[in-house]
């Protein structure tokens, strides 16, 4: 999931312009879970900023929850045929969602005003209601079968690939003393799992292509095509 | 002059350090750099001079350049270059033009993590990690780039890595010093020991490693920066027993106790490396009497 975090409501009011009419759109997954931009965080954000003078033509959270802001045809759907009237009154959206979600809405819109209501932070795991932690920093070539799965570019914070700097302290990582190694991580792991020989050998650098921005992919019942600066890879999904 | 040549020989190697200044060298011709002016101390009592590269994440000016000018005037420069700030193109690049420019010593570090620095909002590259820059290193003195394209002329210099003894699990960074190893490096500086136990722990390990290491050392200046060293500078520890003794005298006759118990200290561990490597923070002035309380002499050293 995205992670999410709502900036804060008077820094939002700085880049509305006196008059604008805003249209407050939430998202009813990622950003539901986060508790930026769900039905109650929606809703709130309308009445703050109306309490703030801000002109509110309409809020929604498209979909049941579970459902994606960034699913463009539903979020089309949903803002053209329920909100056609609030929609001709607006000049702009507010999105509580992460910047998928912003282009979503952009999309839907047929290229709509738009503010981000959230900082997007990471790609994450929601672990508890109250917790979500990144162990995956969407690399474009999965390279955690030698660390077993346990991503050394996402949870060490120098991104080594061969092992640990020399900074750790009491198994916590030179950057912040409240944050464990990543590398000590994997090898407790490795070490339970009777598999350190996985990081015994000479893992080469990175292949940033497959990092570049922005990516896309083409997907269809029997195959994928991924592009990047690296080229297009294409995978058959049946075998 | 490859520190290799002293190694082949099995000349205990001894190196001391300097850092570059935060700011430019001015045009006046007759201006010494703190760093030349530190290196001057050193002068016949070392045999080469690390040049720190943004030590700590704290820009300044560049280890290159103060690597060059240490050569121009007689001394041996080990250039120091981290993955934090450059990504493959530019350490490549970096590492051709040091060579070109007269350096024969390099020492290929990971480098401290821009959160630690001067800068903490700039974006650290480490686009390649130590062990992957130490093979690189080693693919150029082949004449080959990390891509596989021929160079005109490969360079030749010496590679040098570093390891924490202090590291716990120790086993764990020495995997990675293994694969320092396989990847070419030739020789290894240690971080700042303290302790006899992590010394005797190391060098047990490591004794059929077959390359050679020198011990580092800081030189602990005064107390508070014993503390702050524990507090804040990742990978070393300062037995409280260090902290006692250098506080034991005034502040008047700290360097000499300073370089009685780095000296005492080397002295008790120098049969166990192949050389070592004083990290003197500024304190140059007394590593001439460090390395006669180590009852080390550089035979003339280099200049
Ligand atoms: S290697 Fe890449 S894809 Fe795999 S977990 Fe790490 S960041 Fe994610
Ligand atoms: S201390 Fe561990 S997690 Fe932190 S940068 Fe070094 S190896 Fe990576």
């Amino acid at each position: 999931m995205h992670a999410t975090i709502q900036k804060p409501v008077e820094e939002i009011v700085k880049h509305i312009k006196p008059g604008e009419k805003v249209f407050v759109v939430g998202c009813n997954n990622c950003a539901w879970k986060c508790h930026s931009g769900g039905e109650d965080e929606t809703k709130a954000m309308s009445e703050r900023l109306e309490k703030r003078g801000i002109e509110i033509s309409g809020y929604t959270v498209p979909g049941p929850q579970g459902m994606s802001l960034c699913k463009l045809d539903h979020t089309t759907k949903v803002l053209k045929t329920e909100y056609d009237e609030q929609l001709k009154n607006t000049d702009s959206f507010l999105v509580l969602g992460c910047g998928q979600g912003v282009h979503t809405v952009i999309d839907a819109t047929d290229g709509g005003m738009v503010h981000p209501g959230c900082d997007t932070i990471f790609g994450g795991e929601t672990v508890s209601e109250s917790e979500i932690n990144e162990y995956c920093s969407l690399c474009g070539e999965c390279i955690i079968e030698f660390t077993g799965g346990l991503c050394p570019l996402t949870l060490c914070a120098k991104s080594l690939l061969n092992g640990p700097c020399g900074g750790a302290e009491n198994g916590k990582c030179e950057v912040d003393a409240d944050r464990n190694c990543g590398w000590i991580m994997i090898y407790d792991r490795l070490m339970k799992l009777g598999r350190l020989d996985l990081i015994e050998s000479y893992q080469k650098p990175k292949n940033h292509a497959k990092w570049s921005r922005p990516r896309s992919l083409k997907v269809s019942h029997h195959k994928a095509s991924f592009s990047s600066m690296a080229g297009t890879v294409t995978v058959s999904n049946i075998d | 002059m490859k520190l290799s040549e002293l190694f082949d020989k099995s000349e205990f190697v001894v190196t001391g350090e300097v850092g570059p200044v935060k700011g430019a060298i001015p045009r006046d011709k007759d201006y010494v750099p703190p760093c030349m002016a530190e290196a001057l101390h050193l002068e016949k009592k070392v045999h080469a001079i690390n040049v720190t590269d943004n030590q700590s994440a704290v820009m300044k000016l560049g280890s290159m350049a103060a690597s060059v000018k240490l050569k121009q005037n007689g001394f041996e420069p080990i250039y120091q270059i981290t993955c934090r700030d450059r990504n493959r193109i530019a350490l490549q690049s970096e590492i051709l033009t040091a060579f070109s420019l007269g350096v024969d010593n390099m020492l290929l570090l990971t480098g401290d993590h821009t959160n630690l620095g001067d800068h903490i909002e700039a974006k650290p590259v480490f686009d390649l990690d130590s062990v992957q820059l130490v093979k690189i290193a080693a693919d150029l003195q082949k004449g080959k780039d990390m891509v596989g394209n021929d160079l005109l002329n490969a360079p030749d210099f010496f590679i040098g890595a570093v390891v924490n003894p202090n590291f716990q699990p120790l086993d764990l960074q020495l995997i990675k010093m293994k694969k320092k190893i396989e990847a070419g490096a030739q020789f290894f500086q240690t971080q700042a020991v303290y302790e006899d136990s992590v010394i005797d722990q190391f060098v047990a390990k490591t004794e059929l490693f077959d390359c050679p290491v020198q011990l580092g050392v800081v030189v602990l200046k005064n107390p508070a920066m014993g503390k702050y060293m524990n507090n804040y500078i990742s990978g070393i520890s300062v037995p409280q027993k260090w902290i006692n003794e250098i506080g034991s005298v005034d502040k008047a006759d700290r360097k000499k106790k300073s370089a009685e118990m780095m000296g005492r200290f080397i002295r008790k561990h120098k049969d166990k490396f192949q050389g070592v490597h004083i990290m003197p923070l500024g304190w140059t002035d007394i590593v001439p009497d460090i390395l006669e309380y180590a009852e080390i002499n550089v035979n003339g050293g280099i200049k």
